[in-house]
């Protein structure tokens, strides 16, 4: 019984600790400047309108030979990939041994609305590609795409079979886009005019990528900030969702041309899944990559179903191929805790073994 | 686990966590239709079309200013980009050429030796 009371007045202290707590940190919170994100130390390898090519320094007393390329998604800022010390993969890397470099984007501006899916995948991606060679001096290094970063690598892999690419690693990457769900029947050529609104905008706005996001689990953000508040006494808890707040709020607009591309061949025609997707003359079959490749997906993503990207591993030419299936969501598989207790150490494992 | 029951706060978070996929499994049945899609798809196009007039009739009220309209000052950024990248591509070679002559930094980098755990325990046993 005395037991029971002492539970009792425990629990109690702590709600009212909390509380407190919770008043104080609430006002802070509500003042604070945006989470600071992408702290690891890194140099502007090279930049070009939209696209950026960063370089972190390393921080291990040895590398590994082969250089990785991370290839951001191009709805999203690359700072996902860097959050913040001890919650970032760039990090886990660098202290892994590793020589990193990121492809990361600028909004696009008004005058780049006319940038296309071969541009992304046969000009930005192959410039940076010579550019890590040239800066690391190895001949061949590692990619490891996001989301559609991992479209656009794959799209580059398949269309530069005599290129420099050793390794590949895609996470959350959608191949059948028949399986997008939502997104699909959103943009279902029945009723969406991809034309009109590409032709009329120019730059597809980032407030229509973002809604795009949003509609998928409409009730997210206000959940989101109804648990922060919750908790709000826990310093970290609140640490780590500010970033990925930052993260989410920051979706980038998308270069019309591409939009239109990405919708017409991959959306509609569901070419990189038939295995008839040409980009500026050049085939991109998925069957003619050969070099070893990784495939991470989350078994709850809601922006690219596991179905979407299960596919990949069949249609590769590679004999040295590997599949993890995660726990968790689009985002917590590349910044979450699972990420940081299984598949960041996976992807350096895989990575090393091939890196040499 | 009687406590983790009884928490107020612990309720409280499978109410929100409840509440959030109750009402995004009923969002997205509604929103997975066809007429949900349609709908959404003919206010968008409304829009734009609305858009587009608005458009089309500043640009001619430009050119009766004889100014340049939106088209004319993007297809002037468009010139700019294409210097640019021709810039960059020059920068880039100017570059390689320096580090070529001043022989950077091949030694201040840390060497490229590192072995993967399986392989290090076979170069140790040899």
């Amino acid at each position: 019984m005395s037991e029971t009371r002492a539970n009792v007045m425990d629990r109690a202290g702590k709600l009212v600790e909390r509380t407190i707590a919770r008043n104080l940190k609430g006002l802070d919170f509500l003042t604070m400047p945006p989470a600071k994100v992408g702290l690891t130390p890194k140099e502007v390898l090279y930049e070009r309108g939209t696209l950026r090519l960063y370089h972190y320094l390393p921080q291990a007393d040895e590398l590994y030979r082969v250089p990785i390329l991370l290839v951001m998604a191009t709805t999203n800022k690359a700072y996902v990939f860097d959050l913040a010390p001890g919650q970032s993969m760039v990090e886990y890397l660098l202290k892994e041994g590793f020589d990193v470099y990121v492809i990361d984007w600028e909004p696009p501006l008004p005058e780049e609305r006319g940038l296309s899916l071969a541009d992304y995948t046969q000009d930005f991606i192959p410039t940076c590609v010579q550019m890590v060679i040239d800066d690391s001096g190895e001949p061949d290094l590692s990619i490891v795409g996001y989301c559609m970063g991992g479209v656009l690598s794959l799209i580059y892999a398949a269309s530069h079979t005599d290129g420099p690419l050793k390794n590949l690693a895609c996470l959350t990457t959608p191949v059948n886009w028949a399986e997008m769900g939502l997104t699909r029947i959103w943009s279902d050529e029945k009723h969406f005019d991809v034309d009109r609104l590409v032709d009329t905008l120019g730059v597809i706005p980032q407030d229509f990528v973002q809604a795009s996001f949003e509609m998928l689990r409409p009730a997210q953000k206000s959940a989101s900030q109804i648990r922060v508040w919750e908790k709000m006494w826990d310093d970290e808890f609140v640490k780590s969702y500010r970033a990925f707040d930052r993260w989410g709020n920051e979706t980038l607009p998308l270069a019309g041309e591409y939009f239109r591309d990405t919708t017409k061949e991959l959306m509609w025609a569901n070419k990189l899944y038939k295995g008839n997707l040409v980009v500026n003359g050049k085939s991109a079959k998925l069957s003619d990559i050969t070099v070893p490749i990784m495939a991470a997906m989350a078994e709850h993503d809601h922006i690219v179903a596991y179905d979407a990207s299960k596919p990949l591993l069949e249609l590769v030419g590679s004999e040295d191929k590997e599949e993890i299936v995660l726990k968790g969501g689009h985002v917590s598989l590349i910044a979450g805790p699972n990420a940081v207790r299984r598949m960041w150490p996976k992807l350096a494992e895989w990575l090393g073994e091939r890196s040499v | 686990m009687a406590d983790k029951q009884t928490d107020p706060a612990d309720a409280f978070a499978k109410l929100v966590s409840d509440w959030e996929r109750n009402f995004d499994s009923m969002a997205n049945k509604i929103m997975g239709t066809d007429e949900f899609s349609q709908s959404m798809n003919q206010f968008q196009n409304l829009q734009l079309a609305m858009q587009k007039r608005f458009n089309e009739a500043m640009a001619q009220h430009l050119l009766n200013l004889n100014m340049p309209s939106r088209d004319d000052i993007l297809r002037l950024g468009e010139s700019i980009r294409s210097v640019e990248k021709r810039l960059a591509s020059i920068e880039t070679t100017l570059a390689k050429k320096k580090k070529k002559k001043s022989g950077k930094d091949a030694s201040k980098k840390p060497p490229r030796t590192k072995l993967p755990p399986s392989m290090r325990s076979e170069a140790d046993h040899e």
